[in-house]
């Protein structure tokens, strides 16, 4: 019988949404339903598994701009707000339901019971600071945290500018050892955006690991002896993990997956978009910008605009139907392998982890079902890749080839019509950040500040967030804003710089506003200063 | 009613805020002015919402839009205030190419105005050319080629094919004079496209199942959707050429 093991890579990202200057901000709210329904959840889950001793070790990245975000107490205090505001919607529901929609009020009751319990959780488990429940999963050998770009920025469109890659990795790293206590080994590029050499960097920070895109071995330029089903070592011994996308897409399919079966629960179906504004007004924002509240009634039916309520019996019952059809997929596919194969099959399967409980609302359930149903048999196991290298110290040495995770494979997404014309502006403030790093190598006090200042607003305008949300069309004037204003940060910076001028007014306000990477030094622009490691 | 942070906004943002609120005469207001016009009109109507219950209760804290960004409006977002109005190049004579996927790259760059200024001089009139240069092949086996693509003079960007595969690419800038002269004004960068080695040797996996099944098996969804990826459609047209051969 084929042994099979899965390495389960989540990664958790979101774009830094900060806004300390108003008192409350619409895209602050990405942040919010991410941890109230994605994060919270899953650490209860994974919990849950470890009590019961469920054997299971995933990998999990989370983003250096997402875990500035969970530690900071501004955005700490308005998620707070953010959950008391909908516990008071779920009480109002529950009142709502009880006299008009019968059928809701269930609903309404588990989605208050949610809230209760996230509310508890993020109070007396976590203290306002939800990394703590990540670390202590790690400790306890059921979590390997990895971590990505500083700012998710995707890498092979910078291919030409090293000192803008190595800040993206160095950065990275340095946020995680701030946060986690540890160098981390693997790392997930961002969109699965790989180019030939990104590998020298990672060695650099001693990172063990990293994901590619499905194709990036079948392509490369030598013949992959393993297909997907091992990793191999770059040339520099940095090992690369190809996902699956059949595996992959039997849950991340707008098409065919798991989660688009009728009997689970509609998105888009949401209070704060069906009920009347004078009721839903005090709950979506001002003045009558609405948006998900997160109480959804409605099963996903069909293509059509009629649907049916919300059955969550019906749908658990299918949550642990599709869960052991994974499970036997993983099986049949271990056999057919196994002629071919001359060791057991090591299957990478990488998703967002938003997609969990957040997209797919009964995602969660079904990942449990399936740790659960894994731990019962005796072929399938869920490993993390550092776990494989272990065991398997040895792989084909292969230079996997130009990739991303996004349409089309390569780079397409981020350079459409709507939003390549970025680049101009953003690889002009990269040359800019490398002639003053060489300009004013050194510089302490004030003047540091400042250029590390320019330094964090380059970063943060080469996330690939603007491109990624612009080429979808949705908050495209936010994202088109936002990577505005970095470069408009960076200019003013360096406009004075030119004249050897410090503005400390600005400074201040600029470093209250963008808090992230405390420990940031602009120097790491000039390729040829010498600076030591960062150890924490 | 809604309550942005008013002290934290710029002149002209306030001066936005204001128009919105009907204020008059706010762009003759300096930013204390507005401030005081502000604070008044979010006074009145914060005393409209006060309302009994618990201080903490989420009803009754203040609500901010982002009035700065409009959800749901055709504006060009450069154009607001607030919002960093970025030039349309840089005072450099500089060409970037970006690689898209192995059949398109993408080029944008900037003439600085000297260098403008040097050509007017020079001559009564002149062109600008895009010249695409597949270089030589490191083993000398594939010669240098190029072609010329015609651009205007207001042109800063141009999507630029790349015909075959595994090359390396560059594309420069030129200009023609009356007599047909050319000069160069820059060049850009080299860009490689990726090399497969299964688009060469495609027919080897014709022959060969157990070696297909292993690539491939992890590539195509359980529906029979392949992971969308211009080389491996190529590979699979490859094979499908070789099997109906």
């Amino acid at each position: 019988m084929a042994r099979n093991t899965i390495g389960l890579v989540l990664n958790a990202h979101m774009p830094y949404v900060r806004h300390p200057e108003y008192p409350r901000f619409l895209e602050e709210d990405w942040l919010f339903e991410a941890i109230s329904e994605t994060y919270l959840p899953l650490l209860r889950m994974l919990k849950r598994l470890r009590q019961e001793q469920v054997p299971f070790a995933i990998t999990m990245s989370l983003s250096p701009t997402l875990c500035t975000m969970l530690s900071d107490p501004i955005l700490q205090g308005r998620f707070t707000d953010y959950l008391r505001l909908h516990q008071e919607l779920g009480q109002k529901e529950v009142a709502r339901c009880e006299f008009e929609d019968s059928e809701c009020q269930r609903l309404a009751l588990m989605y208050l019971e949610t809230i209760n319990k996230n509310l508890e959780d993020y109070f007396e488990t976590y203290q306002c600071n939800i990394l703590s429940g990540f670390r202590d999963l790690e400790e306890s050998g059921h979590l390997e945290l990895i971590t990505t770009a500083a700012t998710h920025a995707y890498m092979p469109l910078f291919s030409e500018y090293p000192s803008a890659i190595g800040a993206q990795v160095e950065l990275a790293v340095q946020s995680h050892i701030n946060h986690f206590k540890k160098r981390p080994k693997g790392f997930w590029l961002p969109e699965c955006g790989y180019f030939p050499g990104l590998e020298e960097y990672l060695q650099n920070e001693e990172i063990e690991f990293f994901q590619l895109a499905a194709q990036a071995l079948v392509l490369s330029e030598e013949p992959v002896q393993r297909g997907n089903y091992a990793p191999v070592s770059c040339p520099n011994g940095v090992f690369g993990f190809a996902r699956d996308f059949h595996l992959t897409n039997l849950v991340w399919s707008n098409a065919e997956g798991y989660p688009t079966d009728p009997v689970y629960r509609e998105f888009y179906r949401d209070i704060g978009y069906d009920l009347p504004l004078d009721y839903i007004r005090p709950f979506i924002h001002e003045p009558e910008v609405r948006v998900f509240t997160g109480f959804k009634y409605y099963a996903i039916t069909g293509k059509g605009n009629d649907k049916q309520f919300y059955r969550p019996d019906i749908a658990k019952k299918r949550v642990q139907e599709h869960a052991e059809n994974f499970l036997y997929t993983v099986a049949q596919k271990g056999e057919r392998l196994a002629p071919s194969l001359d060791r057991d099959p090591f299957y990478t399967l990488a998703f967002d982890t938003e997609l969990f409980g957040h997209w797919w609302f009964e995602g969660i359930d079904w990942l449990e079902a399936v740790l659960r149903g894994a731990a019962k048999r005796g072929d399938i196991a869920f490993e993390t890749q550092l776990d494989y290298l272990a065991k398997y110290p040895e792989s084909q040495v292969l230079q996997p080839s130009l990739s991303s995770w996004g349409e089309g494979g390569y780079s397409d997404v981020w350079t459409d019509g709507k939003n390549v014309w970025m680049y101009r502006h953003i690889l002009k403030a990269i040359e800019r950040m490398e002639e003053l790093a060489i300009r004013f190598p050194g510089q302490s006090s004030l003047k540091q500040r400042f250029l590390n200042q320019a330094a964090r607003e380059v970063l943060l305008a080469m996330a690939s967030d603007w491109p990624f949300i612009i080429h979808n069309g949705t908050s495209a004037m936010y994202a088109e804003k936002r990577m505005r204003n970095h470069l408009g940060n960076f200019n003013v910076v360096y406009e004075n710089m030119c004249k050897n001028a410090v503005n400390t007014e600005w400074l201040v306000k600029a470093e209250k506003r963008n808090i992230v990477f405390p420990d940031i030094d602009y120097n790491m622009f000039n390729l040829n200063s010498t600076r030591n490691r960062y150890n924490g | 009613m809604i309550t942005p942070n008013i002290e934290a906004l710029s002149l002209g943002e306030l001066r936005y805020i204001a128009h919105k609120q009907g204020i008059e005469d706010a762009d003759m207001m300096d930013r204390e002015d507005l401030l005081e016009a502000l604070e008044e009109v979010y006074e009145e109507s914060e005393d409209s919402l006060s309302g009994e219950g618990n201080s903490y209760s989420p009803s009754n804290q203040k609500r901010f839009m982002n009035t700065l960004v409009e959800h749901a409006v055709d504006i060009f977002t450069g154009a607001l205030p607030g919002v960093e109005p970025l030039p349309e190049g840089y005072s450099e004579t500089r060409i970037h190419l970006l690689l898209k996927n192995p059949y398109w790259a993408h080029a944008f760059w900037s003439i600085c105005p000297q260098d403008l200024h040097k050509l007017d001089q020079a001559f009564d009139s002149f062109s600008f050319f895009l010249r695409v240069t597949m270089h030589m092949s490191p083993d000398q086996r594939l010669p240098e080629e190029s072609y010329d693509i015609d651009i205007q003079i207001s042109d800063s960007s141009w999507n630029i094919n790349l015909p075959e595969r595994g090359r390396v690419y560059s594309v420069s800038l030129y200009y023609r004079d009356p007599e047909d002269g050319v000069g160069l004004l820059c060049q850009s960068d080299t860009v490689s496209t990726p090399k497969s080695y299964w688009l060469d040797h495609a027919p080897k996996l014709a022959e060969d199942d157990a070696r297909f099944s292993l690539l491939f098996s992890s590539l195509v969804s359980k529906g029979g959707v392949m992971v969308e990826n211009p080389l491996l459609r190529e590979v699979v047209e490859r094979i499908d050429e070789q099997v109906g051969g």
